[in-house]
């Protein structure tokens, strides 16, 4: 008898056909190598997220400098850099963790004049984030940035929050505390003051592609140290 | 089981509401315009303008097209209901039952009245002239319409004309219904199904077995196959309301504005919902009930087609509060309406007809509907902090610039974009605009900044598109150190965008540019705009 494979539809040939062994090659690997990209396929794709697993898992060459490859729920990250060296890239990158999961993210945007700007929509779009689960919130006022961050991290998993100037302590600390009890991730973007669980810190990088007089942008060198909980200085290209 | 029904109905409200305040506009063709996202459309238009084209829904621009000579007025809802409660008022002396559809429509069971003033014709004839005189008016549009049914009642009122009621016989609502297109059933997806599969009359579908249409269309089938029967569109089980699912809340000290009744009414509407949902039972009849502090009451029934969700009842109970506290509808005296005499003290909610909710397809691998609605009430909450508009998502659309490629919509509203990315399968042709990697701070107005060739002169773009020098040198407040010497570039890429208008002309040249920011910031990339000889950094690729 044929082998019943769930989902093919077969035609029946004859008995020489159908009597011939199955090639070696076709039949499921059960080796480690194997096992683990399978694993990987998994990690990406689950639909949901069981109580028990409160890990965001980040793609790429960032997710793999982060402990365990992903953000923990509940936690804070404190993403520092100079502008230009890849800061907003990297907070970008944990935000497409939290929507590809299927989740939401937010963007709190300080909107001042003196200008960080606003997020590139295209940019977050090429770093995975899905834009239609992704909210900006442009607070212009300092005095209201802590209400709003926390309002945010009531119902968002994720909350990427640019840190206004002179914050004091006080708030800060009512943030980390409200996003570990609401199993959010708020990741702050800028000078953190307070204690995080993980400290991401973006150096001079480089740029490739771009001459003088010819060529465009291609591709950069992010230089990326984490700092959390004894992982130490590492770089991803 | 089907109620004999009367329907009162104003043709063109928006635009009777608004020569009622500005007799002016008697004269001249007017149309009334809303705004449905980006666009503007016509809402209503009167009958001189209909009669040259403008049509419900057409694009503002199209309208003035079609009929030059119009007045174009901004739609106001709020004078709309207040206008209409004159309306209510005067069918109210006829019957204590009626039912708001919304401002412009409403219906009352006639089977009390019409015994009393001899049948519906006479009953009909007595409520338009009633109501024609309420408006001052002794020829104003109103049509009544009388059958079994409200649905049946409201396409006989499309029927009647200004002088005479149309009255459906009783029994005769399913051959009345016949001959009408399915469009009458107010969802244009489904009409447009309907005439694909071959049904393009009520008629046609009334035909139809009733067990197929449930099978192929479940419960919204029923509804609309009911319904093209000549039968109420009623739920076929009703739900007595559990008495206790009033809603009710006590304003103290007395609150005479309609905004502040309206903010309180909002939250009341969610509660009254949402405690129904938890007996898995939906409203889409409500009774809006009010006191004042002399002690009157007042009280005022809607109905909705379908199920009421929260925004939709709000909206409802703040048209009713704009008829009872701004009751006056002319600016000057008038003795329109006696409003009230004071603020109000206690707003109660009713729910008069529940239906069991059918319920909401969850998401296939759960969970994913309780997070929406988390993310949505805790972004609301923050629009309520800081603003409708500055709680936004991003759509990209068209565009050479990384400012004109993003549309920020606010939450809650369409995310359509202005411009297409693509047409058909075809990128849009969008000539200068950098492909990818693309920048992840957007700076909107640009940043002023120098760039300057090796002897420190300002580079500049001649009117053929060629710069003056290299650029060597870019110094910005925004960079790291104040920005440092250029390591490459790419450009000048000129653009002349808009040459056709003087007013929005914009030329300018463009860069792609990685400066060197010394040892505290490296390498970083930005864009770079000079305009009218100015130098700006436009974005940074951070």
């Amino acid at each position: 008898m044929l082998p019943h494979l769930p989902g093919r539809t077969y035609v029946r040939y004859g008995r020489s056909v159908s009597a011939a062994p199955l090639p070696a090659r076709t039949l499921p690997r059960r080796d480690a190598e194997a096992r683990a990209r399978l694993h990987a396929v998994a990690a990406r794709t689950q639909p949901f997220v069981a109580a028990g697993d409160r890990r965001l898992p980040v793609r790429g060459p960032i997710g793999a400098l982060l402990p365990a490859g992903g953000v923990q729920r509940g936690s804070t990250i404190a993403v520092g850099g100079a502008p230009g060296s890849g800061s907003t890239t990297v907070a970008l990158t944990l935000a497409a963790a939290a929507t590809s999961a299927g989740e939401w993210a937010a963007i709190v945007d300080p909107a001042d004049s003196l200008g960080r700007g606003t997020i590139g929509a295209r940019a977050a779009a090429e770093a995975g984030v899905e834009l239609d689960r992704l909210a900006v919130a442009r607070c212009a006022s300092a005095d209201r940035w802590g209400a709003v961050v926390a309002a945010l991290l009531d119902g968002i998993t994720l909350v990427v929050a640019a840190v206004p100037p002179r914050l004091r302590l006080g708030d800060a600390r009512r943030l980390v505390a409200r996003a570990r009890e609401r199993s959010a991730v708020l990741v702050a973007l800028g000078d953190w003051p307070v204690e995080a669980a993980m400290r991401v810190h973006t150096g001079p990088g480089g740029w490739r592609g771009l001459d003088a007089g010819s060529g465009l942008l291609e591709a950069r060198d992010l230089n990326v140290s984490v700092e959390a909980k004894g992982r130490g200085f590492a770089r991803a290209g | 089981m089907t109620t004999r029904t009367g329907c009162v109905w104003c043709p063109d409200w928006p635009v009777v509401a608004a020569r009622r305040r500005d007799p002016a506009l008697q004269a001249v063709p007017v149309f009334v315009r809303e705004r449905v996202g980006a666009r503007e459309l016509v809402r209503a238009a009167s009958a001189e303008a209909r009669a040259v084209g403008v049509t419900r829904g057409m694009r503002r621009r199209e309208a003035e097209a079609q009929c030059p000579e119009a007045v174009c007025i901004d739609a106001d809802e709020a004078l709309e209901a207040r206008t209409f409660e004159l309306v209510a008022r005067a069918v109210e002396a006829f019957t204590p039952r009626v039912v708001l559809d919304r401002p412009g429509l409403c219906a009352f069971a006639t089977r009390g009245p019409s015994r009393y003033f001899g049948g519906d014709d006479a009953l009909g004839v007595r409520v338009q002239q009633e109501v024609a005189s309420a408006l001052g008016d002794p020829k104003s549009d109103v049509r009544i319409g009388i059958a079994d049914g409200g649905f049946t009642a409201r396409l006989a009122a499309r029927r009647a004309d200004t002088t005479a009621p149309y009255v459906v016989e009783p029994g005769a609502s399913a051959a009345f219904c016949a001959p009408w297109p399915v469009a009458v059933l107010d969802d244009p997806d489904l009409a447009s199904l309907l005439v694909r599969l071959g049904l393009p009359t009520l008629g046609d579908v009334a035909a139809l077995p009733a067990d197929a249409v449930l099978a192929r269309f479940g419960a919204d089938g029923r509804r609309f196959h009911d319904l093209a029967r000549g039968l109420d569109a009623g739920p076929p089980v009703l739900v007595t309301p559990p008495p206790d699912l009033v809603e009710q809340t006590e304003l103290d000290p007395p609150v005479a504005r309609v905004d502040a009744v309206a903010f309180a009414a909002k939250g009341l509407a969610g509660r009254l919902l949402f405690r129904l949902a938890e007996r898995g039972l939906a409203c889409t009849r409500v009774v809006i009930e009010a006191e004042t502090e002399h002690g009157e009451r007042l009280a005022r029934c809607w109905r909705h087609d379908r199920v009421l969700t929260p925004a939709a009842l709000a909206e409802r109970v703040r048209w009713q509060l704009d008829g009872w506290l701004l009751g006056r509808v002319d600016d000057g005296a008038d003795e329109d309406l006696d409003t009230t005499t004071g603020g109000l003290t206690l707003l109660r909610l009713v729910p008069d007809e529940v239906v069991p909710a059918d319920g909401r397809q969850l998401g296939f691998w759960g969970g994913d509907q309780a997070a929406h609605d988390r993310a949505d009430r805790a972004l609301a909450r923050v629009q309520g902090l800081l603003g409708y508009d500055a709680v936004t998502t991003a759509v990209v659309q068209g565009g050479r610039t990384a400012a004109e490629q993003i549309r920020w919509v606010p939450w809650g509203d369409a995310r359509e974009p202005e411009r297409p990315l693509v047409v058909d399968t075809f990128p849009a042709a969008w000539p200068g605009a950098l492909p990818a990697p693309f920048p992840a701070r957007v700076l909107d107005p640009p940043a002023p900044a120098q760039l300057s060739d090796e002897h420190g002169n300002a580079v500049v773009v001649t009117g053929r598109g060629e710069q003056s020098g290299d650029p060597a040198r870019l110094e910005c407040a925004v960079l790291p150190g104040g920005g440092g010497a250029v390591r490459g570039w790419a450009g000048p890429w000129a653009s002349d965008v808009r040459w056709w208008d003087p007013l929005a002309r914009r030329r300018g040249a463009r860069w792609q540019v990685v400066v060197d920011c010394g040892a505290a910031g490296g390498d970083v990339a930005c864009v770079v705009l000079v305009e009218a000889g100015r130098a700006g950094v436009e974005a940074i690729y951070d």
